[in-house]
């Protein structure tokens, strides 16, 4: 970890901190006091733009731990979030259970049905792979559309409002406490995993799976160990989406969703723990301002109706186009220049 | 000081005259803020629907547009509409929700159902009243705050059910049908009602098929279908998967032979420029009239369609929306006589506006507006059209949808 100039480390707990310096902590302090207060300054609408977004940075941190730390492409990741989905409403619709069991059981689901899909990874990489999990997309996606007597089918199944010890979320600002709450742990949970043996040796295998099969890393394990844990983190996601929206459909995941969560992570930043949270913000703020940006042009040169919709489509596959050309190790690199940067003003080296 | 350093301190002072006058430039142009409807439209405008929801979403802006510039708004208010492309995707039509209810608007619509069942339950929760143009069975059973415009798809299989059986069907004992479903809420309406009414009509269901929206071949769901012999395939789709349908039925040599039936979302000027002569004798269920029809809301939207969207004349999904807009209206207009404008929220334009719909008459367009307790279907009644020569001709007049007894979950 980057420190400023003069700060050095004196014992492992000061070499393992995550919040080193006072400037840590006091950033770290200010972006809780803002982001708990956000409720009382923001409406309805801004909350649930936050509250998908701190959905979609659980499922992206998940997809990061996967494909960014284990190099194990996944392009079958809303199928897992529909898993997560259809495991929490079932069990708090059908079976009547409180939403903390169907928020556990969808994460172990997800994770379960992650591993199973997860098994070809042993003998297939890269390309192949990603085939492989193409095809629990589509499988999930059958599954879900044809149990009807447990999913409701293509009719779709409606979720209760989650419900902890007595209080139940149904408003976005109650919503948005739960959700960030929860992305706050997810994002901790991943950052100190890539610091533990099975994050050192996620990486070990994304980098070169030979070496660290010499080096005496189980692939096999490792590789499940982590379908799980990213499925398992698509399976929460897909809880919180559930309650969230109220009511799930198998068209909430599609291939093409599944894909967006890929462009996420590369355009965060793939193997670091603030790529998914930028990837994640950069996506979701873009798709919020293509839809206000259409009527304004519309009523400001007076164009017909409709006539400025055709944007967003082009903005957002310029903006991919663009980050893989010019920053294709994402956001988070940016972040860190910027950090060494500001650390380094106003000398240059 | 260099000039680097100098012109990074004049852009960062720059900068924060810039965000410190924002709200000043705001106070300063403010002009008296006058009082307007606000109305909400949740538009698939791109997407997988979008050949849908385009000729949709343009019909209910130009409406707007008719309302406000030529009848001057709604009893002297203009309508403010706040309107958003969801992109046919659920997570953004749920944002899209919330910031209508957030912007404080009176009421909204969607034009599929899909995008209904995603707003749905966040609306219901509000209390915020909507609608949607097409919809679901399981969308207005039991009946909350979500409303629709017109008949569901389970409505179209009913009447075109009921229509096969007293005007086409001359064999003996009960007719075999198959389903060709979209495989979602379109499709499986139309199953929803099939698997209620069925045997009580008297036809055989023998078999249900599933496809895609961007499907490109049906032959081999068709192969299964011919070899079951039935002498109806329903289709509840929408119009592109169901061209693919009509045509892969027509190299199989199965139609012209059996009768092919098609619910609203399916049946439109797009199925027929898609579809060529393939679609011939291709019988139709919409609960609209037809472009030219003599009613009296014909030249005014014909008139407004041809100056800004000349596309999309011919499209049926266009009167449809046009139709949406002539109701929006209407529901403000009856609130505002009840209640009037100052009390005016969600939930009185729900109780005064929709509630008191009685026999609106949406300039012939479709069948009349009314409220039934217990049913929120506003319009509950359909046509049966037919394809001659790549004509959509009506060929009976209303038929009513009487109330199916959903049971759903």
């Amino acid at each position: 970890m980057g420190l400023p100039a003069g700060t050095r480390n004196y014992n492992y707990a000061q070499d393992m901190a995550i919040f080193r310096t006072k400037t840590h902590w006091a950033l770290l302090l200010a972006l809780f006091v803002i982001l708990f207060t956000a409720p009382l300054y923001c409406g309805n609408y801004w909350l649930s733009v936050a509250n998908l977004i701190g959905i979609t940075i659980i499922a992206a941190t998940g997809l990061n731990i996967l494909t960014g730390y284990c190099g194990q492409l996944s392009i079958g990741h809303a199928g897992f979030i529909a898993v997560g989905a259809y495991t929490s409403a079932v069990i708090t619709n059908r079976l009547e259970l409180p939403f903390l069991v169907g928020l556990i059981c969808a994460g172990l689901t997800a994770g379960l049905i992650g591993m199973i899909f997860g098994i070809p990874s042993l003998r297939v990489k890269g390309f192949y792979l990603a085939i492989s999990t193409i095809a629990a997309q589509f499988i999930i996606i059958w599954v879900i559309n044809h149990w009807t007597s447990v999913t409701g089918g293509f009719m779709g199944i409606s979720v209760p409002p989650a419900s902890i010890g007595g209080i139940t979320f149904i408003s976005q600002s109650s919503q948005f406490y739960l959700i960030m709450v929860i992305t706050v742990l997810v994002v901790f949970l991943a950052k100190n995993l890539a610091r533990t043996r099975a994050g050192r040796a996620f990486i070990a295998i994304r980098d070169n799976d030979l070496a660290a099969q010499v080096m005496g890393i189980n692939l096999f394990r490792y590789k499940l160990i982590a379908f799980f844990i990213g499925c398992f983190l698509a399976g929460i996601a897909g809880s919180l989406l559930a309650h969230w929206i109220g009511f799930m459909n198998a068209e909430n995941f599609t291939l093409m969703d599944s894909i967006l969560y890929i462009g996420m992570i590369i355009i965060g930043g793939l193997g670091t723990t603030t790529g998914p949270i930028f990837g994640v913000i950069f996506i979701r703020m873009l798709q919020q301002g293509i839809t206000f940006i259409a009527p304004w042009l519309e009523d400001i040169f007076t164009l017909p109706a409709g006539f400025t919709t055709g944007i967003g489509p082009m903005v957002f596959g310029l903006a991919i186009v663009l980050f893989l050309i010019l920053e294709p190790r994402g956001l988070a690199h940016r972040w860190q220049l910027f950090k060494a940067s500001y650390r380094l003003w106003p000398f240059s080296y | 000081m260099n000039w680097k350093k100098l012109l990074k301190m004049a852009g960062v002072v720059s900068l924060a005259l810039v965000i410190a006058i924002i709200p000043l430039l705001g106070a300063g142009c403010a002009k008296e803020e006058e009082k307007t409807l606000k109305v909400g439209f949740s538009i698939c405008y791109t997407g997988v629907a979008a050949e849908k929801g385009r000729p949709m979403g343009n019909a209910k802006l130009d409406c707007m547009k008719y309302i406000n510039e030529e009848l001057g708004g709604v009893a002297e208010y203009q309508i403010e509409v706040i309107w958003r492309d969801n992109q046919y995707d659920a997570a953004k039509a749920a944002t899209i929700i919330n910031e209508l209810i957030n912007a404080g608007c009176l009421l909204f619509t969607t034009n599929s159902s899909k995008m209904m069942m995603a707003s749905a339950e966040i609306a219901n929760r509000a209390e915020f009243p909507g609608f949607a143009v097409f919809s679901a069975p399981v969308l207005t059973n039991p009946p909350q705050h979500i409303y629709a415009q017109m008949p569901d798809y389970g409505d179209d299989w009913a009447a075109f059910a009921k229509y096969y059986l007293e005007n086409i069907w001359q064999g003996e004992g009960r007719p075999k049908m198959v389903l060709h479903l979209l495989d979602n809420p379109t499709g499986y309406g139309a199953r929803d009602a099939a698997l209620v009414l069925a045997d009580e009509l008297g036809i055989d269901i023998v078999a249900t098929e599933e496809h895609t929206a961007t499907t490109i071949s049906e032959i081999e769901s068709l192969t299964r279908i011919n070899a079951l012999n039935p002498d109806i395939l329903y289709i509840s789709s929408t119009p592109q998967p169901t061209s693919i349908i009509v045509q892969n039925a027509v190299e199989l040599g199965m139609y012209p032979g059996i009768t092919i039936g098609c619910g609203h979302a399916s049946f439109t000027s797009v199925l027929v420029e898609l579809a060529g002569a393939d679609t011939e004798g291709v019988y139709g269920v919409y609960p609209t009239v037809n472009w030219g029809d003599d009613v009296p809301a014909m030249a005014k939207m014909t008139e407004y369609c041809l100056e800004y969207h000349p596309d999309d004349y011919g499209n049926m999904d266009y009167i449809t929306s046009w139709a949406e807009g002539l109701v929006v209206a209407e529901i403000l207009r009856l609130a505002i006589e009840n209640v009037g404008v100052d009390n005016l929220t969600p939930q009185a334009v729900e109780e005064y506006g929709f509630k008191k719909l009685d026999n609106f008459d949406v300039g012939g367009l479709h069948g009349p507006v009314s409220y039934t307790p217990g049913d929120n279907r506003l319009s509950k009644s359909v046509r049966v059209f037919q394809i001659l020569d790549s004509e959509i001709v009506p060929i009976t007049g209303w038929v009513e949808a009487p109330l199916i007894p959903y049971e759903f979950d």
